[in-house]
């Protein structure tokens, strides 16, 4: 052992602190055993193929992009609340945080460490859920080429193969995957904010969902409410304040598009990827402003 | 002079009751000074204002008013912490890291380099007598040896401070003295360490300095001698003392004005006892 220990130099902000917050945090998410989510959705996409063999290729690889996107949606949603909301009341039970905050952590990296290691976990979650998805769509491909070579004639065998390509996979499935991503990684950032001033983690959870529902639903009321002659100007103010702060996660979707094969213009991914990341931002921002006068 | 390793001045801690307009207050116009290399007891009933005192100067909890200061540097602020380690009550680390690889997480919290934790890693697991309990997840650890992987992640960073909650709750009295004696280690070496215990026998032993905290208030301060040393009495321990011996002294105490208040045969303490019939090694 050294001698009598001196003064250290304290580094203000360190890359090395939040590296090692996130990645002990992605392993303890890990250790939770959420990876039987992907087993879930792994039979659930396997079994819909199963279902729609009967129908056309065009129909089978719209139920098939329908069925899937939608499960990765509402599966990284489940998977952010759930993993989110435990994560600073059982570090603050377990009075780990004392010991992490007792060291020269400040507040602000060891949230945003936790924030990290739950961004890394759905990132590993929808890139399984993505690979699944595109080996179960390749091998309807497959059976549907092989199909076509059985019963097309020859002179046709070429265009049939052609629109086959065309309507399994297109290049807005990346984007499509990448909204789903910052949706939940949205869903993660809200749950981290309630769970700064939280009592318990089944209030987080609750609230959490309570705000998804309002965030899906809240455009309709909204275009009720504000087409109706007879709302009140005191309404209107509290819908555009919900809205302010909730957002319309109906819009966080590209799904529609995707199952359909439509374009999706570069414009309109950066737009809702921008308004994502904006609001994955502010709650982000605001859970720290909590969290840093938070009596431990 | 040197610059104190605790200073507390005028401190107060208010917490607001939440639906009520009543408050209670915690710690009141607390002050005390803790000097380098000083063993230094908080004791106090529960609810007296120890640990509110101590997370305030840990940063955890900000204070209503007054100041605290690390080496001179507001507790408040983050690079106090760079000179503190701590050791929480009951703590729970992550039960699914190992010894080594909770010393290396706490590291890399302090900034060291990959080669100074393992260096230190080394070093602490060691001191603290796991050794070969270093790559066996936490979740298989005792009581005392959860104490004791806390106190090498307190050390991690050779701080100049140890903050110690309760360091021995729950733990059998051979670990409590393992833990005892490494306090006394660090002392040895030069740290500073705030105290924290409900079990004043140890305090007794380890502590050079005791503050007594009640409601909040600190209500005696001092050196344990200034503070349990009976001014006008004087004990005699005699080894081998003959009879002849024993009559003279009382014929000599007759004498004089001084009165004989009790004449017994020395006691061990229970702990020694108990470490001696079970066969647990001592210093």
């Amino acid at each position: 052992m050294t001698a009598t220990p001196t003064a250290t130099q304290h580094k203000a902000f360190s890359l090395a602190r939040i590296s090692a917050i996130a990645s002990n945090t992605l392993l303890e998410l890990i250790r939770l055993k959420v990876f039987y989510f992907m087993l879930l959705f792994a039979l659930l996409i396997i079994g819909s193929s199963f279902f729609t063999s009967k129908f056309t290729f065009q129909e089978q690889f719209q139920v098939l992009k329908d069925v899937s996107l939608g499960a990765m949606s509402i599966f990284t949603w489940l998977l952010a609340v759930l993993a989110t909301a435990m994560l600073l009341p059982k570090d603050i039970e377990d009075r780990t945080l004392y010991t992490i905050l007792a060291k020269p952590v400040p507040r602000f990296e060891y949230l945003l460490g936790k924030f990290i290691g739950v961004l890394l976990l759905l990132f590993i979650a929808i890139s399984l859920m993505s690979a699944v998805f595109v080996v179960v769509l390749y091998t309807r491909e497959q059976d549907a080429i092989a199909n076509a070579a059985r019963y097309v004639p020859d002179n046709a065998y070429s265009d049939q193969v052609k629109s086959i390509h065309a309507a399994c996979f297109n290049s807005n499935l990346v984007p499509g995957i990448a909204i789903i991503y910052l949706k939940s990684a949205l869903c993660a950032a809200l749950t981290l904010l309630l769970s700064t001033f939280a009592s318990s983690w089944i209030f987080t959870i609750i609230t959490s969902v309570v705000v998804y529902l309002i965030g899906h639903i809240q455009p309709i009321a909204r275009q009720a409410y504000l087409d109706s002659a007879t709302t009140s100007h005191l309404t209107k103010v509290f819908l555009a304040v919900v809205a302010l702060i909730i957002p319309d996660l109906t819009s966080l979707s590209l799904v529609d598009d995707i199952v359909v094969g439509n374009a999706i213009p570069m414009l309109i991914f950066v737009k809702t990827a921008g308004l994502g990341v904006t609001y994955i931002c502010v709650y982000f921002f605001v859970g720290y402003l909590v969290f840093s006068g938070k009596e431990l | 002079m040197s610059t104190p390793a605790i200073s507390i001045q005028n401190l107060t801690k208010i917490y607001p009751i939440p639906f009520k307009r009543e408050k209670v207050t915690a710690v009141q116009d607390l002050s005390l000074t803790v000097e380098p290399g000083q063993v230094y007891g908080l004791l106090g009933p529960n609810g007296s204002g120890k640990s509110t005192t101590m997370k305030i100067v840990l940063g955890l909890v900000s204070p209503t008013s007054g100041r605290t200061e690390i080496f001179g540097r507001d507790s408040t602020t983050v690079e106090s912490r760079e000179d503190v380690g701590f050791l929480p009550e009951n703590p729970y680390f992550y039960k699914y890291l190992t010894g080594q690889e909770t010393l290396r997480f706490y590291g890399k919290l302090c900034g060291l380099s990959s080669a100074k934790i393992r260096d230190r890693s080394k070093e602490l697991l060691k001191l603290v007598g796991l050794e070969n309990a270093a790559d066996r997840r936490l979740a298989g650890y005792s009581k005392g040896m959860l104490q004791r992987i806390g106190l090498a992640q307190a050390m991690i960073q050779e701080p100049r401070l140890l903050v110690l909650d309760e360091p021995t709750a729950g733990v059998d009295p051979a670990g409590s003295r393992e833990i005892r004696d490494l306090i006394l280690d660090f002392k040895k070496r030069g740290i500073t360490v705030l105290l924290c215990s409900h079990l004043l026998e140890q305090v007794q032993e380890i502590c050079d300095r005791v503050g007594i905290l009640n409601h909040g208030a600190l209500i005696r301060e001092g050196t344990l001698d200034e503070l349990i040393s009976i001014q006008d009495q004087t004990e005699l321990i005699l080894e081998n003392a003959t009879p002849e011996l024993l009559a003279d002294i009382h014929a000599l105490l007759g004498k004089s004005s001084a009165r004989l208040i009790e004449e017994r045969k020395p006691q061990k303490t229970l702990e020694r006892y108990f470490l001696d019939v079970t066969g647990t090694p001592q210093p």
